[in-house]
């Protein structure tokens, strides 16, 4: 276990900046998740911090030591590949035994190393071939293994998931925090996947553009996203937004959806009157009858199955489409008019202009906190 | 594509067949002279039924030619001991220099390497005697007229170019991650290079240096320029051994093809090697 | 145990840095290369020189007379006018022929495939060498095709002995030597097209002539231009094939730009002279190759961006 802090970094290839300005620390036994879109500039920070890549300006502190000018070969980190990157010409032994051979221990130890942790990825019947005969799924554990087998106290894993089917990322997704918690290193994961992002982080950093845009742990951010942008990474199906403006009234704010007035509870005056952008997230959103309180007409357009859910799409009076999800094998309304009901205090508001959350009144102080 | 006509299959084998007649042709006719005596040379007309003799071959292995004037010392033995050595010398020495260059090019876009992987390259379409007659001169002063150690030098000037060309291209096609990865496992570049770099790029390499060989055997105007008698390889050699044996038309042609079979032999053994080295070295680079 | 305890600290001693580094590798190559191109500065000065080595005493400088001497010099204009017909007709015919018969061999079959590593040999063949062979195979009065060209009523047809017919000789071994490099470039080349477009138009009916000129031709163009340049480049530079056969005659027949250069330093050993032909060539060559250097990496990007 060891800590990592990342101070100012910027990276440029030719005129386009890749890193900029960022900086992150990352605790001793933390497993922070580097999430964001493709080019967000996660998989050369992750580099940067292997010691592949130099950075054009910042430093790099392992175990609080200034690494920047350090090869990579002594920095002492394990890292996974998204493409696996292993040694076409070696047997998948010898792939990871790699970081074993490098240390120049003895035979009976590298052998023992390596067994045991191909037999922890199960991987230890396909010892003796080349990497070609190997299927994906195997592959991806070699190159997991060959990460994990010097027992690095930093571990990169570069969206090791990518590369593998459903089923297998399905296991490996319940499999990988067992394991990385028995390893008890520090663990940098970088993944696109919103999912497996809420599995397997403490906390979670969403880049996007080579910044850093939050970083919390992924109950903060599902449940207060920074922004528009993250607030759609984060859920699936994707959080509903409609524009709207919001009111004030004596008791608070609210918002006029079909006509009906519904109250965001954690919000103060200062939203009335902007434009702004409702964040809904599918799951809060419930049918019900239409003599309820707040019930808001709809038109059932269709139906689908998601995972454990059912997602319904539902047409406002004013055109606007929601999409409702509810638990798989739960009733709901056959297609044609129906009503919903929306849940006030789990909505977000985000300012239009800039799409930044607005402060909620409740939980302003707390995220202030994280955002320093 | 497939629906070809009977006629047209008929050009297309007439063809064909020309074509292959124009090209092997030579090589064997030369091969059935080098089995016959003067006297079935100068028959008229020709024919392709004699009783071979080795008496051609007998006579350049062990140097000594028996004419009707006496006997003539021939040194072509040596001239093929020197080709041997020029060649795989300057192949070695090239292969030393011009693998860790082209590692360098592939691997690290520092500054100014594209100017001189350019300039490199520019040798390969230089005029070799505007460096050839110039040189003489610096070799009398250094000493190097005639040596084994010059000659080798001015090889480079084919080998290193197309050494460093292809092996770079190769070098680019290994993924830099696989690279990385045995860098992160906590190897040093050196042993990156030699245990991951060079078994990855190998084939191109023994495609570069079969290559480099074949051209270095086949120079012709860097020896005439600079080498004497003893120093020469089989392409000058043979050239001398024409002016100077006059009318031994057998030994002659046994002298080409002893030249020619070291690379012909090559081609055939390592021909997919041969076909991608030289495609690489054109198309790809 | 301290949780830094584990990382790897850098070994003490000597070290090359990382941005030392590619300059470290590709330094040894660089210097032998270097050695090399100093003579090609000395040539330039000599080429700026009344310089001759048979009277040393009179060496100086006297610009640009070597190359002011070639406008009104028969022999400059004959070298200049043998070395473009050699370069131009050698590579028209090789491309053509070597278009044919990559276009012959296109389809992959074991016979194709035979034949096409047959082709190669006679480029494996020192072009010294293949010289002295066709010589011998020209010979007045036994070479075999000096006996095919009496058959068909050329009796005393003397190849490469004559004006005539030296430089047609010359150019028949140059075919025989350098075709199979075109025809690999290109058979390479078309065995590399996409198949869609051929399959499309076979199945739309398209005419072959068709197909060939608006279709395999400009697909094929960065091939043909590659290996066009490649061997003009090599063509207008060749020494060994006519040396080996002819040394440049009979009388000035055959003095292409390096014969002659070679004929000028060894023989009227007048080096000024020679060192200007080869300038002269240079410049050539230079921009030729910068053409073709351009086209390369063109082609070299793309092969690159399809793999």
């Amino acid at each position: 276990m060891t800590t990592l802090q990342l101070k100012n970094i910027v990276k440029r290839y030719k005129s386009q900046t890749v890193l900029d300005d960022l900086s992150l620390d990352v605790a001793d036994g933390e497993r922070l998740v580097l999430f964001g879109p493709s080019g967000a500039g996660k998989t050369v920070l992750l580099r940067l911090v292997a010691g592949v890549i130099e950075p054009d300006e910042g430093r790099v502190l392992i175990g609080g030591e200034d690494m920047t000018d350090v090869d990579a070969e002594h920095r002492g980190v394990g890292m996974a590949f998204q493409n696996f990157a292993l040694f076409p010409h070696m047997s998948a032994f010898d792939n990871i035994a790699s970081p074993l051979t490098a240390t120049r221990s003895s035979k009976d130890a590298i052998a023992a190393g390596v067994h045991k942790v191909a037999k922890l990825l199960k991987i230890d019947h396909v010892l003796s071939h080349h990497p070609k005969a190997l299927s994906n799924g195997q592959k991806q554990r070699t190159a997991l293994a060959r990460a994990l087998v010097g027992s690095p106290p930093l571990l990169l894993l570069d969206d090791p998931l990518r590369n593998v089917d459903a089923k297998l990322r399905f296991e490996m997704r319940l499999e990988l925090p067992r394991l990385l918690a028995a390893e008890g290193a520090t663990v940098v994961y970088v993944t696109q996947d919103y999912k497996e992002a809420m599995a397997l982080g403490d906390r979670i950093a969403v880049m996007s553009q080579g910044r850093i845009r939050q970083i919390g742990t992924p109950q903060e951010i599902y449940n207060a996203p920074a922004d528009i942008e993250i607030a759609r990474l984060f859920g699936d199906p994707t959080i509903n937004l409609l524009d709207v403006v919001p009111q004030k009234s004596g008791d608070g704010v609210f918002v006029e959806l079909s006509n009906v007035r519904v109250r965001l509870a954690d919000y103060d005056g200062d939203a009335s009157g902007k434009s702004c952008v409702l964040g809904l997230r599918p799951e809060t959103i419930v049918f019900v009858d239409a003599s309820a309180p707040g019930a808001i007409p709809v038109t059932v357009e269709a139906e689908t199955p998601l995972n454990e859910k059912t997602v319904t799409l539902a047409m406002t009076a004013r055109g606007r489409e929601i999409l409702v999800s509810r638990p798989a094998g739960t009733p709901g309304p056959a297609a044609g008019p129906a009503h919903i009901a929306v849940n006030g205090a789990q909505a977000f508001l985000f300012d239009k202009a800039s799409g930044r959350l607005l402060p909620r009144a409740d939980i302003a102080s707390k995220r202030n906190g994280e955002a320093a | 594509m497939e629906t070809t006509s009977p006629i047209e299959r008929l050009l297309r084998a007439v063809a064909l067949t020309l074509v292959v007649v124009f090209f092997m042709f030579p090589i064997f006719w030369i091969f059935l002279m080098s089995f016959q005596t003067n006297e079935t040379i100068l028959t008229i007309p020709p024919s392709i039924v004699f009783s071979p003799t080795l008496s051609n071959y007998a006579a350049l292995i062990t140097g000594k030619l028996q004419t009707a004037a006496g006997t003539l010392d021939i040194a072509f033995m040596r001239n093929l001991g020197n080709s041997i050595f020029l060649s795989v010398a300057s192949v070695a020495v090239a292969l030393v220099l011009g693998v860790p260059a082209a590692y360098a090019f592939a691997r690290h876009k520092f500054k100014g390497s594209e100017d001189i992987a350019f300039t490199l390259l520019s040798f390969r379409f230089a005029p070799p005697l505007l460096v050839l007659l110039p040189l003489t001169q610096y070799f009398q002063w250094l000493g190097l007229s005639n040596t084994y150690f010059g000659l080798i030098w001015v090889y480079q000037l084919i080998c290193l170019p197309l050494i460093l060309w292809i092996v770079r291209g190769y070098f680019e096609d290994i993924s830099a991650d696989v690279e990385y990865a045995y860098r992160i496992a906590g190897h040093s570049w050196f042993a990156t290079f030699r245990k991951i770099a060079l078994p990855l790029a190998g084939p191109g390499i023994a495609a570069a240096g079969l290559l480099a060989f074949i051209f270095a055997w086949n120079n012709f105007v860097f020896a005439l320029v600079l080498a004497s008698a003893d120093k020469q390889p089989v392409t000058v050699g043979a050239l001398a051994f024409v002016t100077s044996s006059g009318i031994q038309y057998g030994q002659i042609a046994s002298a080409i093809v002893l030249s020619v079979t070291p690379t012909l032999a090559l081609a055939l053994y390592a021909q997919r090697y041969l076909v991608e080295g030289l495609s690489l070295g054109a198309v790809k680079g | 145990m301290a949780s830094t305890a584990t990382l790897r600290k850098p070994a003490s001693g000597f070290r090359i840095s990382r941005k030392m580094l590619p300059y470290v590798l590709s330094l040894p190559a660089l210097l032998v290369c270097i050695g090399i191109l100093i003579p090609f500065f000395t040539a330039v000065i000599y080429s700026f020189q009344r310089y001759r080595l048979s009277q040393p005493w009179a060496r100086q400088f006297n610009w640009g007379e070597n190359y002011l001497n070639f406008v009104t010099d028969p022999a400059f204009w004959n070298t200049l006018k043998v070395s473009l017909l050699y370069a131009g007709i050698t590579v028209a015919l090789e491309l053509l022929l070597g278009l044919g018969i990559a276009l012959l061999l296109q389809r992959r079959s074991t016979i194709n495939n035979f034949i096409s590593i047959m082709l190669l040999l006679p480029l494996m063949i020192a072009p010294a060498l293949a010289a002295l062979m066709w010589k011998l195979m020209t010979n007045p009065s036994f070479g075999i095709l000096s006996y095919l060209a009496s058959l068909i009523g050329l009796n005393d047809f003397r190849w490469a002995s004559s004006p005539d017919t030296a430089l047609l000789t010359v150019i028949l071994v140059d075919i025989w030597v350098y075709t199979p490099f075109i025809m690999i470039l290109l058979l390479a080349g078309l065995r590399s097209l996409p198949t869609q477009p051929f399959e499309a138009a076979a199945l739309d009916g398209v005419p072959r002539s068709f197909v060939f000129f608006r279709i395999t031709l400009p697909m094929l163009t960065p091939y043909i231009l590659t290996a066009t340049l490649f061997r003009l480049l090599d063509s207008i530079q060749q020494f060994d094939i006519i040396y080996a056969m002819t040394q440049g005659g009979p009388g000035n027949t055959l003095t292409v730009f390096q014969v002659e250069a070679y004929l000028n330093f060894f023989q009227s050993t007048n080096v000024g002279r020679s060192a200007a032909l080869l300038i002269i060539l240079w410049a050539i060559t230079y921009t030729l190759s910068n053409v073709f250097i351009k086209n390369w990496l063109r082609l070299r990007e793309r092969a690159r961006g399809e793999a």
